[in-house]
């Protein structure tokens, strides 16, 4: 497609409108975190295989920064999800 | 040529001496966004009031911004990759109105963080305030950092591709510090949710 750079930086606005709307109607909560962090995930990525060009590289050096983002916002969703307990 | 059949690129753009930068970059980064995560888990309460304070509209449209100049850095890279011999000047001219603007939208999002800053330390606020503002200013001043270089960087291929620098045989400097600047891009992508909106 001729258009993939325009599509790209048009999904990565669309993302960024969405999350700051969950966030400016304070309608933020645990299962909205979720998608919230699926949203950053495909966000990152877009940006790793089109605006670095990672895409047509070795998939190798396109893994380092997929897993990455991955690995972080994992555990950014592990420490968000696991239960908090009071000694 | 078929998709299945399309042959990957052996390296990732640019001197591959700025990927080994971006992966130590990325590891650093993640320390403090998970060191915040877990951080967040003994003072939720604190974090979540604390976060209050922030700027969200300034948050966003920062993001916007970088999303944006990032995309005119690939058309700069785009043009200069995609030229001839023939070509050789218009394409570094092309390039240059692309990078000036990415370098634009770059200081336009230097001087919202400023203002934004100037609000946070006008309230009192500084890095011993609580933990939350620690991490708040950690990150964002890092990350600040690294915008100043990737305009200086910015500006150093913006100045080559005035002289007419790039070639159709040498223009791997400028994918080397679009290359940077996307990683800039790529934090701030996860810093924007962590810090601003999740609670």
């Amino acid at each position: 497609m001729e258009n993939k750079l325009e599509i790209a930086w048009f999904t990565l606005a669309l993302l960024t409108i969405f999350a700051f709307f969950l966030g400016h109607f304070n309608t933020i909560n645990s299962s909205i975190v979720a998608i919230l962090l699926i949203s950053t995930f495909i966000k990152g990525q877009v940006v790793i295989d089109y605006f670095m060009g990672l895409k047509n590289v070795r998939l190798g050096y396109r893994l380092i920064p997929t897993l990455w983002l991955f690995v972080v916002l994992s555990l950014i969703a592990t420490a968000y999800y696991l239960p908090i307990t009071h000694y | 040529m078929p998709r299945h059949l399309s042959i990957k690129a052996p390296y990732p753009p640019g001197d591959f001496a700025i990927w080994i930068i971006i992966y130590v970059e990325l590891l650093t980064f993640s320390l403090l966004f998970i060191g915040y995560a877990f951080s967040r888990r003994a003072e939720v309460e604190l974090f979540n009031a604390s976060q209050l304070v922030l700027n969200q509209t300034s948050g966003f449209i920062n993001t916007l911004i970088l999303i944006t100049s990032s995309y005119f850095i690939v058309k700069a890279v785009q043009s200069i990759k995609n030229m001839t011999k023939q070509t050789t000047q218009s394409a570094n001219s092309v390039a240059s109105k692309w990078l000036l603007s990415a370098m634009f939208l770059g200081f336009l999002f230097l001087l919202m963080k400023v203002s934004e800053f100037t609000q946070i330390f006008g309230m009192g606020i500084n890095l011993s305030t609580n933990t939350f503002f620690m991490f708040y200013l950690l990150l964002t001043m890092f990350h600040f950092m690294h915008v100043m270089l990737g305009l200086i960087i910015l500006g150093n291929i913006y100045q080559k591709t005035k002289r007419v620098g790039y070639t159709t045989d040498d223009y791997s400097g400028i994918e080397t510090g679009a290359s940077y600047w996307h990683l800039v891009d790529l934090l701030w992508i996860v810093l924007f949710p962590l810090i601003y909106i999740i609670r």
